[in-house]
């Protein structure tokens, strides 16, 4: 009797056990024990992850919901003590144009019905290149280039970077076949142009108008030279 | 393989086309040449021979308008001049409702031009053709990433569970023979397991007691071991939304992390890139295997983007939500822009060489980390303390040196260090070279707040 007890028993705590192993289920995203869990997973949201704590309570309704976001409208920060630095980047008076909303996804934002891409032609640009800068905005303009454009591009800026090369990617114009103007070239960086995306939400106004600066310099080399005297050796547009 | 007669046709007729084309490019070679050179340089922006994008395909283009019952002539209007071609023939009208898109005026191509171009363009294979041939043959990379999620451990706990109970049964049928034979000796002695454990553990009480300080010794050995590996994260692999492979973007397409990641320069995090950064590119490229075009799809998804003709978003946007891989607890402060910008790390010494990632992104574990050319040797596993200032009392300090024009933070140090007196300086020198150690990189204020 004693001894049917006792295989009882033993059978139950093997099965019990067996049925509590069985039950733990790992979580295949989690990192493994920390020693603060609460210091890794805070109540404030932290840059693209929401977990939804709130003291120790799980909030389900935003937990995981939402990550990277464009920045809103009009939130690239400008500042400085140098009026014209400060001037450069106020927000662009130019607006998308209303197909731009199907072609560029461009909702949200606030559009035009005029074709402001024919009236940027006449935008100058405001970052003038002077005996003493030009250098350092075109090294500028080279480290913004070779991040930002030239896996299209190309290093020469003749429309034949890594991905055009390696055929993932086509119809990449050459810099030297490109007749539009400075302002143009704005206008088409910052809200893209045919089947180039809008570049407004990961460059600001000064980065893009030194790399403006940069392009040009592929359609003429003479670009942004200047002679002894600190006289433009060549006129600045050459449109 | 097994070709249908559809296919078979296709094949044929493309021969055909093939050898008429040849004929052509014998014969008018010098426009052809031409052709090509116009169509880079004024139309390939916007359209592809063989794929609508921001243009319709232009492969045919005359057979289709003419098939479509255009005007004669009205094509080169077109070019020339869309607005007025538009106007005068209704088949130009309907061209116009392709895409919001404008296109641009050419009046500067003359007929022949326009008619070398489409010459070209006719002459061209199509390279989706192409590539289906050689998809079939190459297995994807993608396929590779998918990784296997099921593990071995249930088998061994189940033939554990079973073996034990194999033990039990055997031992408890000994212990039962043993007790009936000493009833049958008429023996008295019919202990318990416990005693029988206690009388013999005292005879051999030499062993167990070795035994016994050694397995103790060990638990609390293995205990504080598992207690340093609490907060290790390394080979950390959550699972993604989108099975990205960083081999493809980074290393086959050569596109900078900056690109991408592109707040590293300017913000404490890194940045994970918004829909429309991919956008830039995915609009185009919707993938070449059935496994690609799926993970970009959801891309198409989130972005509120319908790929069919010539592309189109509707606004109707959806988060992606990434699992984040490499998480620091929030009392330590650590910027990339600081690391990046100012001590001009690669991303590689922390994240790994990334143009080789073909699965989704990892803690990368410090020996595979140690491996990569150019990185600093380290012992501390990724992503812990010791890793963090291990590195700051190797990393010395090139940027920002005395003989720079600015007057930046580490300019101001090394004037300060030079007023303290040159002995501090040369002790620092000893070693050839001055750390982030040793102007403050292990400060606990510099990351703790």
């Amino acid at each position: 009797m004693k001894l049917k007890f006792t295989a009882i028993a033993s059978l139950t705590i093997v099965a019990a056990s067996t049925l509590i192993l069985g039950s733990c289920t790992a979580d295949a995203d989690s990192s493994g024990l920390e020693f603060m869990p609460d210091m890794y997973r805070s109540p404030a949201i932290e840059p693209y992850v929401d977990y939804g704590e709130i003291r120790g309570r799980e909030n389900k309704a935003v937990k995981m919901k939402l990550s990277a976001f464009t920045p809103p409208s009009y939130t690239i920060p400008y500042y400085g003590t140098d009026s014209s630095k400060v001037m450069m980047m106020l927000p662009y008076h130019r607006k998308a144009m209303l197909p731009f909303r199907e072609t560029h996804g461009m909702y949200g934002v606030d559009l035009s019905a005029n074709d402001e891409y024919l009236a940027s032609a006449v935008d100058v640009n405001p970052f003038k290149l002077t005996a003493t800068n030009s250098e350092e905005i075109f090294k500028a303009g080279k480290t913004l280039f070779a991040s930002n454009c030239a896996h299209c591009h190309g290093d020469a800026g003749d429309g034949n970077g890594p991905m055009v090369a390696s055929g993932a990617y086509a119809g990449v114009p050459n810099y030297k076949n490109l007749t539009i103007t400075e302002g143009q070239m704005f206008y088409s960086i910052y809200y893209g142009k045919g089947a180039m995306g809008s570049h407004s939400s990961i460059l600001n106004k000064k980065e893009i108008w030194t790399l403006v600066h940069y392009v040009k310099k592929f359609q003429n080399a003479e670009y942004g030279k200047f002679d002894a005297n600190g006289a433009v050796a060549v006129p600045a547009s050459i449109d | 393989m097994r070709i249908s007669s559809s296919q078979m046709f296709r094949n044929f007729s493309k021969w055909c086309l093939g050898t008429i084309s040849a004929v052509f490019i014998a014969g008018t070679f010098h426009a052809n040449a031409q052709g090509d050179a116009l169509f880079k340089a004024k139309c390939a922006s916007c359209h592809q021979t063989h794929k609508d994008g921001t243009g319709p395909k232009l492969f045919q283009v005359r057979t289709k308008w003419a098939d479509g019952g255009a005007k004669d002539g009205s094509i080169y209007q077109w070019v020339n001049n869309w607005q007025a071609a538009a106007a005068s023939d209704p088949y130009a009208q309907t061209v116009t409702t392709y895409s919001g898109a404008a296109m641009q005026q050419f009046p500067e191509l003359k007929k022949e031009d326009i008619d070398a171009i489409l010459d070209w363009v006719d002459a061209q294979p199509d390279p989706a053709a192409a590539a289906e041939g050689g998809a079939e043959g190459a297995a994807s990379p993608t396929t590779t990433a998918v990784e296997e999620e099921s593990s071995n451990g249930w088998v061994w706990i189940i033939l554990g569970v079973i073996f034990a109970v194999v033990i039990g049964a055997v031992s408890g049928v000994r212990r039962q023979l043993k007790s009936a034979m000493a009833d049958s000796v008429g023996d008295a002695d019919n202990g318990t397991y416990t005693q029988e454990f206690k009388t013999w553990a005292w005879k051999n009480r030499k062993y167990v007691g070795l035994t016994s300080l050694v397995v103790v010794i060990a638990l609390i050995v293995s205990s504080f071991l598992g207690l340093y590996s609490i907060g290790v994260v390394e080979e950390y692999h959550p699972s993604q939304p989108i099975q990205f492979p960083h081999a493809v973007h980074a290393g086959t397409n050569k596109i900078d992390c900056k690109y991408c990641h592109n707040t590293v320069t300017e913000s404490r995090t890194a940045g994970i890139p918004s829909v429309n950064v991919c956008m830039n590119c995915h609009k185009q490229v919707n993938g070449r295997t059935p496994e690609q075009q799926e993970q970009i799809a959801k891309i198409y998804e989130a972005a509120g983007y319908i790929p069919e003709g010539a592309g189109k978003y509707t606004g109707k946007t959806k988060p992606i939500v990434w699992n984040k891989v490499h998480v620091l607890p929030d009392h330590v402060y650590f910027n990339h822009s600081q690391h990046v910008v100012v001590g001009g790390l690669d991303c590689k010494q922390c994240h790994g060489d990334m143009t080789k990632q073909v699965e989704t992104q990892k803690v990368w574990p410090i020996q595979e980390l140690n491996k990569i050319e150019g990185n600093i040797v380290l012992t501390k596993p990724t992503l812990t303390m010791g890793w963090c200032i291990e590195c700051h009392a190797e990393k010395e300090i090139s940027t920002g040196s005395i003989d720079t024009k600015n007057d930046g933070y580490y300019n101001e140090i090394h004037k300060r260090l030079l007023k303290h007196g040159k002995s501090l300086y040369g002790k620092y020198l000893e070693d050839g070279k001055v750390t982030v150690k040793e102007l403050g990189g292990w400060e606990c204020a510099k990351c703790h707040y």
